[in-house]
């Protein structure tokens, strides 16, 4: 340990020896660094899980409910109709359930200069905010799951329309009409936002403004994303009615199954929903229950982001060729120190001691690349959330997030200091002390 | 103190082996002071570096101190190097930008002696080379023969029983060699084992003892006879 003081004094009088070309290697090794970091980030934030602590008891049920017959038809439909919910509803076993799917609209407060502003809308149920741990600041969700014209508006919302959040009974008017505020959550993200996958592992936040799913039947608010019709209704008409008896399929249905034995029963229910529904002559496709958990939504609507995965591949594949350029470089500046090395071997000094010299400057090397790359990692976080709206959650490291890149920054240092000064500390002894 | 039989070494490049040294027989005693001499590529280098133990050798016997020092491991041989042996070379190896003082310094650093120990050493050495006022100088501020006496007093810190010098005077005016020399003769009295290679026959009439190395060969000098005992 009384060595390490030494070692670290060598390790810095060696940077001050050559700074211009340390500083080029420091400055390679950081931007690879860099580029992995921001990358890692944003895969960190879209594979993560956003929910750990309920995720496993969260489920998606599809049924295969479509009218038209279909002996061959075995997977049922991205999104659910009005009735799917309804007959998925009347079960009791699930400690939470909701149907929502998502919209947009404009809003403005009423009686002011303001004009209207785009809006992102979350059309939803009661249990929205239980199941998913979206939690209140101001009042609280629904009483229940009737039509009502109260709305329940996102942190970012309530200071976008009113600049403070404590507007509880305060009005809001929303396409031309008037919803009283009923509730305010605090500022709360959920990344990735598993319960829409419908448009892929997109970086959006979640929405502004929460509006009562029988209330859009209502009015005919319908989904902004993906919908399906399968039979000749004319949805523009009318959608009170033909939303909730046609086969209008927009929704998407979660329920929160707390224990294997529920989520059991639960399967055995929607079998017996299918069965029953046959017997009434109302399911004339094949039996393709699904119940997806909702870390597997992502796997089974086929919505993985593959880009990611590219992008993740492409700075690992970076990263690697800016080790390769740091640790040539590095070698340079290790040739250069070989009468050192050889030296000190000839005065006494261990390979053991001078590998604690080597790994004390894996250490000033790896804490300083750490250092610089997290800048740079910054840097590229911002770039991406100009070009990515809704990333704020990216800009805070979780602890083993900043851990492991550390540990990332330690490794690629290492490399790119072992393998040079292995090479310098092997020459021959008397070779270099010769005049 | 130094014993070696039989020792061969040479060395393989793709294109050519040297034999470097054959059949070497040398045995030093505390306290002698030997001059090793012998024309350019005789092995005289190569020698001094196996004694040191920076070089390995093919076969034979090396007992340093009656302790063999084929098989040691890394860590014994570099304790062994860093306690027991102190090298002077002719071109000095002094760190240019490190102070005399830290130059002097550095193997007292790999032997886990404490901080007061270490400056209470270096300040000694330094004295006995007579460059105390010049701790904080830097190599490049020094002359020739001051700075082998900075290498001789790094050699001298840690208090080595033998002293390994090759060619510290080859490039130095006769003037600072002189001084060299005398501050080598003394510390022989003093009772370190010394080991020099020259090519001054000056330096090697004055040493106790003088060896030559001819082809890798090794053999003991004829005693110096003056003239007037033949007639
Ligand atoms: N590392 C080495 N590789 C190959 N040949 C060497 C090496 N070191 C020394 N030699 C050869 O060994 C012989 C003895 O060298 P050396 O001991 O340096 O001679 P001296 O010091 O007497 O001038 C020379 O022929 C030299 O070329
Ligand atoms: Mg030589």
């Amino acid at each position: 340990m009384q060595n390490f003081s030494y070692y670290l004094r060598l390790s810095l009088h060696n940077i001050k020896r050559a700074p211009l070309p340390y500083a080029l290697t420091l400055m390679i090794l950081s931007i690879g660094l860099g580029v992995f970091f921001s990358n890692a980030t944003l895969y960190y934030w879209m594979n993560r899980d956003p929910l750990s602590e309920q995720s496993h008891m969260l489920f998606f049920p599809r049924i295969n409910a479509v009218e038209q017959a279909c002996d061959s038809c075995l997977t049922p439909l991205r999104v659910l109709s009005y009735k799917d919910v309804q007959k998925l509803s009347s079960s009791a076993i699930p400690s939470a359930q909701a149907g929502m799917f998502q919209s947009g609209g404009y809003a403005r407060v009423p009686n002011t200069q303001n004009g209207p502003t785009p809006v992102t809308i979350r059309v939803t149920q009661r249990d929205f905010f239980t199941l998913f741990n979206a939690p209140f600041l101001h009042g609280q969700t629904w009483a229940d799951n009737e039509a009502r014209m109260e709305l329940i508006l996102h942190y970012n919302a309530a200071l976008k329309f009113f600049g403070r959040t404590d507007v509880l009974g305060q009005q809001l008017l929303l396409d031309g009409e008037l919803y009283t505020i009923v509730g305010v959550l605090e500022n709360w993200q959920m990344l990735p936002k598993l319960y829409d996958v419908n448009n892929g592992l997109a970086i959006t936040p979640v929405e502004e403004i929460y509006l009562p799913w029988e209330t859009a039947y209502n009015l005919g608010i319908k989904s902004n994303s993906t919908t399906q019709s399968r039979d000749s209704r004319n949805y523009n008409e009318n959608f009170a009615v033909n939303g909730r008896e046609g086969e209008f399929y927009q929704a998407q249905f979660w329920v929160r199954l707390d224990t294997p034995a529920q989520q059991a029963a639960y399967r055995q229910f929607m079998d017996n929903l299918v069965a029953s529904e046959k017997e009434a002559g109302r399911h004339p496709r094949p039996n393709g229950n699904l119940l997806h958990n909702m870390l597997d939504i992502a796997e089974a609507f086929n919505e993985r982001n593959r880009q990611l995965d590219a992008f993740a591949m492409v700075s690992v594949l970076f990263l690697l060729v800016c080790l390769f350029n740091a640790s040539h470089l590095s070698l340079n500046r290790y040739m250069a120190s070989q009468f050192e090395f050889s030296l000190r071997r000839a005065l006494g000094a261990s390979r053991l001691q001078l590998q604690g010299q080597l790994l004390t400057d894996v250490l000033v090397n790896g804490v300083l690349a750490f250092i610089l790359a997290l800048l740079f990692a910054v840097l590229m976080l911002l770039l991406i959330n100009q070009l990515l709206p809704a990333t704020s959650a990216l800009n805070n490291w979780q602890p083993g997030l900043i851990l492991l890149m550390f540990g990332v920054a330690l490794l690629a240092s290492y490399l790119v200091t072992v393998y040079p000064a292995w090479r310098a500390s092997y020459s021959p002894l008397n070779q270099q002390l010769k005049a | 103190m130094i014993s070696i039989k039989n020792l061969n070494k040479a060395f393989r490049t793709e294109l050519i082996e040297t034999q470097a040294l054959r059949d070497i027989h040398l045995n030093v005693s505390e306290g002698e002071f030997v001059a090793l001499t012998g024309p350019s590529g005789s092995g005289k280098s190569t020698l001094l570096n196996i004694l040191g133990t920076l070089e390995s050798f093919d076969s034979g016997e090396y007992l340093l101190d009656g302790q063999a020092v084929q098989g040691l491991t890394d860590r014994a041989l570099s304790a062994l190097r860093n306690e027991k042996i102190g090298f002077i070379f002719q071109s000095f190896n002094l760190i240019k930008d490190f102070s005399i003082y830290d130059n002097i310094e550095l193997p007292l650093r790999y032997r886990g002696f404490s901080s007061a120990e270490r400056k209470q050493r270096v300040e000694q050495a330094l004295e006995r080379v007579g460059l105390a006022g010049r701790r904080s100088y830097l190599p490049g501020q020094l002359s020739g023969g001051q700075q082998q006496r900075v290498a001789i007093a790094r050699a001298l810190a840690g208090s080595p029983r033998i002293l390994l010098a090759d060619e510290p005077t080859g490039n130095l005016d006769s003037l600072m060699a002189r001084q060299v020399m005398e501050l080598l003769e003394q510390l022989n009295r003093e009772g370190c084992t010394i080991l020099m290679v020259t090519h001054d026959p000056e330096q090697a009439r004055r040493a106790g003892r003088h060896v030559q190395i001819v082809d890798g060969m090794l053999s003991e000098a004829t005693v110096y006879q003056p003239l007037a005992v033949n007639q």
